[in-house]
């Protein structure tokens, strides 16, 4: 498959702040790409310059070939939903898709044919003449999404999308983005703080303070740098003395023993070799958390 | 074809900017201030005090009373459409609302060109201003035909050019003051302080004529003035050619100056035609700083630009 975004050595200073320190890395044409990090790790900086809100200091972003120098060429085939809703809190809903629409030289059958998929997709068909100021925040967010959507981009842009969503509005969203992905083949390049956004994604990097800290499909670095979790329900106790005496870490709860290991294999070594004293148990990942603790030092969980 | 698609955009984004205007309750209304304050001093006291001046100066005389209420109704409507010409277009200006609200940032993430956007908030502003006061106008002209009707047609040209080159005037004003406005404060600051005073400065609530020497000459500086005076030549140029059938021209040309349907600059009389230069050419000037200052923005990006490469 092909590139369809491409960041090379980017950097981006705001004076003394290193907003974003010389990064690279590559988005592939359909996928859904996470770009994970805290708060202030340079995230939604990335995603500015890349769309031409903020001027780079060095490097450059192609997207499908072209720099971001011609971003007039560029722009009609990005769809982009802020942090922030930046639609007019005075106007109704569809005339705030319509005048946006119109700007991407949509005809109006096109429009039509689009607002009324998305709508439906979307849920929004009730309150479409509804003034945008006074709907609540989940609905609004489907708007912006809409907005994002209505000229049919090649690329999906979403900087924390579901931040403070509810999990119904959640699953609204993320059945129409994964749809337009099998349909139209979407690319989604998302900025997230949300693990379960992060693992279901094609490929994740991870970028603190302006670095890139890690990155592959969320399997790879789980397998890098998460470690596997053996949670044993029913054994003998002989074996409580056993990770005793060997050098390993554990848990022990109310209802089951929990064994650390660095890797796979040494999980499967365990269970060999002390299979006779284990009758139910299950083997679990290390997750997203563990692996942007390991590589970043931080707790996702507790910086967000 | 690129063309049509950019004229097609700038008529969505103009209409855009309109709709909110008209939808922000609040802004609408703020904008309006100044000819609700004159509508209601006229009604308490201007029309009465006005009347009693005329009627003083013209005591000798037989006067018919329509005369005179078309008089007053003109003074109050050219008052009126003076002010709101530049009020309204200092408050309907979406330039620096998107800024604030950071729409601008969505617009830039959009395929329209800067200078499309830009133009779109000079004409949106400009048709809001002139929506407004051609609503005033429609106003003022049913009230002066039911009180008395003296205007002539050529006068109502005079106005509706009047109406259209002061909007743009101050339609270009602020958006020449916009241009360093990123904050709410400043905005509503100016859009107040130029609510509140420009009525007076412009001789909208009390003639030019009554003010003090100095101010009298300060004001003759200001490009504004010449746009009142001409609104006023317009509104009130046929009821004073009716008193003057049965009035001295020598009174009717006391009355015309001491209600600012003539001005001097330092003794000279303006004639029509320099009142009509003064506004016009001002307004080529302003332009002129608007387009410059967005050679100059423009400029400064590309140099950015050529930087990075």
């Amino acid at each position: 498959m092909n590139n369809i975004i491409e960041i090379k050595n980017l950097i981006k200073y705001f004076g003394d702040v290193h907003a974003v320190d010389d990064i690279s890395f590559s988005v592939q044409e359909g996928e859904l790409f996470a770009f994970l990090g805290l708060n202030g790790a340079g995230k939604s900086t990335t995603i500015n310059v890349l769309v031409g809100v903020e001027k780079r200091d060095s490097g450059d972003c192609l997207v499908n070939g072209i720099s971001i120098d011609n971003i007039s060429k560029i722009l009609p085939t990005i769809g982009i939903v802020f942090q922030f809703s930046m639609l007019d809190n005075k106007l109704t809903v569809y005339d705030n898709i319509r005048y946006r629409a119109m700007l991407y030289g949509l005809n109006k059958d096109e429009f039509k044919e689009n607002l009324n998929f998305l709508i439906e997709k979307m849920d929004l068909k009730d309150i479409l003449k509804k003034q945008l100021g006074k709907l609540s925040g989940g609905q609004k967010r489907k708007v912006d999404i809409v907005r994002a959507l209505i000229h049919n981009p090649k690329i999906l842009i979403l900087d924390e999308p579901t931040t403070g969503l509810d999990p119904r509005t959640r699953k609204t969203v993320w059945n129409l983005i994964n749809e337009l992905r099998s349909t139209k083949g979407l690319t989604v390049l998302l900025t997230t703080h949300y693990m379960e956004e992060a693992s279901i994604a094609d490929n994740v990097v991870i970028i603190d303070s302006g670095k890139i800290v890690a990155e592959g499909s969320p399997i790879t670095l789980k397998n890098k740098f998460a470690n596997d979790y053996l949670k044993i329900y029913k054994y003998d106790k002989s074996l409580e003395e056993i990770v005793k005496n060997i050098d390993i870490p554990f848990k022990i709860n109310k209802e089951y023993l929990e064994i650390k290991f660095k890797s796979t294999q040494d999980a499967k070594n365990f269970l060999v070799k002390y299979n006779a004293l284990i009758q139910d148990l299950e083997i679990v990942k290390g997750s997203m958390d563990d692996v942007f603790l390991a590589v970043t030092g931080k707790n996702l969980k507790e910086n967000i | 074809m690129n063309f049509k698609l950019e004229l097609k955009k700038l008529r969505y984004l103009t209409s855009r900017n309109v709709k909110i205007y008209f939808k922000d309750k609040m802004t609408f209304f703020v904008s309006l201030i100044t000819p609700i304050i004159l509508l209601l001093l006229f009604i308490l006291f201007l029309k009465s005090t006005y009347e009693d001046n005329i009627f003083n100066i013209l005591a000798d005389y037989e006067v018919d009373k329509k005369i005179i209420d078309a008089f007053t109704g003109g003074w109050l409507f050219s008052s009126i459409l003076s002010v709101s010409c530049i009020t309204v277009a200092f408050c309907s200006g979406m330039m620096v609302i998107d800024k604030i609200n950071r729409t601008n940032i969505d617009f830039m993430v959009t395929p329209i060109k800067k200078s499309t956007l830009k133009i779109s908030y000079v004409l949106s502003n400009l048709f809001s201003t002139l929506i407004v006061c051609f609503v005033l106008l429609i106003i003022g002209l049913i009230y002066l035909a039911i009180v008395g009707f003296y205007i002539s047609f050529v006068d109502i040209l005079l106005i509706i050019f009047s109406i259209i080159i002061t909007s743009l005037f101050g339609t270009l004003l602020a958006n020449i003051i916009w241009y360093f406005t990123h904050s709410q404060g400043v905005l509503s600051g100016v859009c107040t302080l130029v609510s509140a005073l420009y009525g007076f400065i412009c001789g909208a609530y009390m003639p030019i004529s009554s003010m003090g020497t100095g101010m009298q000459s300060f004001v003759s500086f200001l490009p504004g003035t010449y746009a009142t005076v001409l609104f006023r030549h317009s509104f009130l140029n046929g009821s004073l050619k009716e008193m003057s059938k049965s009035i001295p021209a020598e009174i009717v040309d006391g009355i015309a100056s001491g209600f600012d349907v003539k001005m001097s600059f330092f003794g000279n009389d303006v004639s029509l035609l320099a009142l009509i230069l003064v506004i016009t050419l001002s307004t080529i000037l302003l332009l002129g700083i608007y387009l410059l200052l967005s050679n100059v923005k423009l400029r400064k990006r590309i140099r950015v630009k050529n930087k990075n490469k």
